[in-house]
C-alpha cells in the first residue's frame, strides 16, 4: 500500500500546488 | 489482499489513477498550447505583440480558465458524495438501495466497537475522530471546491481588471469582482454541465450497461435492481 499512499499524496499535492499557483498569479495581478 | 493482487507491480496496481494523472497532464498541455494560440490570434487582430507560451501560462487568464473547471469538478463530487447518502434513484447503479437512505448504523459502517482488524484506527476510535473520518471524503471535496473557487475568483479578478484597463475602464476590487457578471457566468457555465452529467449518470445507468465496469450494473441485472455494481 506504500505506492498507493504516495499516489494519494501526489494527487493532493498537485491540486494544492495548482490552487496556490493560480492564487499567486491573481494576487500578483499578472 | 489475495496472493494474485500481491503479484501486481506498481503500474498495474495503480493503473486507474496513473492513467488519469497522465491524461490530466497531457490535456493541461493541450489547453496551454491551444490557449496561447487563441490569445495570439486576438493579439494580432489588436495589433499587439504575441505572447510566448511562458508568458501565457503565467497569466491570470490561463489561471482562471484552469481553476474555473477544477472548482466545478470538486463541487460535483462534493454534492454527489453527500447527496447519495440521502437521495436514491430506483434502478441506478449509482444509488443505494431504497430504504437505506441516511448514514446507516455503526454495525453496517463497521465503526466503533463494530470495527474489525482491518479497519482504520480512526474508524475504531469513536468521538470526534470517527465523526471526522466518517465524512472525510466529502469534506475534502468540499474544501477543495471552496479553495479552487476562491482561486478562480482571484485569478478571474486579475484577468478581468487586465481587460478593463486595456479598454480604459476602471479596475474593480476583488469584492466588486464577486458581484460581476463575468464571475458568475464563469461559475454557472461550469456548474450546469456538471449537474447534467451527474443526473445523466444516475438515470442512464438504470437501463443501460457497460460490461465489466463498476460504474454499471452487471449486464444481466434487472432494470429495477438498485445499487448493484459489476
Amino acid at each position: 500500500m506504500r505506492g498507493v499512499r504516495i499516489l494519494f499524496f501526489a494527487y493532493l499535492f498537485v491540486v494544492l500546488l495548482g490552487i496556490a499557483y493560480v492564487t499567486v498569479l491573481g494576487v500578483a495581478g499578472r | 489482499m489475495t496472493a494474485r493482487q500481491d503479484e501486481y507491480g506498481f503500474l498495474r496496481a495503480n493503473a486507474l489513477s496513473l492513467a488519469f494523472g497522465g491524461l490530466f497532464l497531457a490535456t493541461l498541455v493541450g489547453q496551454a498550447l491551444s490557449g496561447v494560440a487563441e490569445v495570439n490570434s486576438q493579439q494580432v487582430v489588436d495589433g499587439l505583440e504575441p505572447l510566448t507560451l511562458l508568458e501565457y501560462v503565467t497569466s491570470s487568464s490561463f489561471g482562471v480558465d484552469v481553476m474555473e473547471n477544477w472548482q466545478s469538478e470538486y463541487l460535483q463530487f462534493f454534492l454527489y458524495i453527500f447527496a447519495t447518502v440521502w437521495l436514491v434513484q430506483r434502478g441506478s447503479s449509482e444509488s443505494k438501495e431504497l430504504g437505506t437512505e441516511g448514514t446507516e448504523s455503526d454495525e453496517e459502517q463497521e465503526v466503533g466497537r463494530h470495527a474489525d482488524a482491518d479497519s482504520p484506527s480512526w474508524a475504531r476510535a469513536g468521538g470526534l475522530r470517527t465523526a471526522l473520518f466518517s465524512r472525510s471524503l466529502g469534506l475534502l471535496m468540499g474544501a477543495l471546491f471552496l479553495l479552487t473557487w476562491a482561486a478562480s475568483s482571484i485569478a478571474g479578478w486579475a484577468a478581468f481588471n487586465g481587460e478593463q484597463l486595456a479598454e480604459r475602464q476602471d479596475a474593480v476590487s476583488w469584492l466588486g469582482y464577486l458581484g460581476e457578471a463575468d464571475f458568475w457566468n464563469r461559475s454557472f457555465q461550469n456548474w450546469q454541465s456538471e449537474m447534467l452529467a451527474v443526473g445523466s449518470m444516475a438515470i442512464f445507468s438504470v437501463y443501460l450497461r457497460q460490461r465489466g465496469s463498476p460504474e454499471s450494473k452487471p449486464v444481466g441485472a434487472g432494470h429495477h435492481e438498485t445499487g448493484r455494481t459489476g
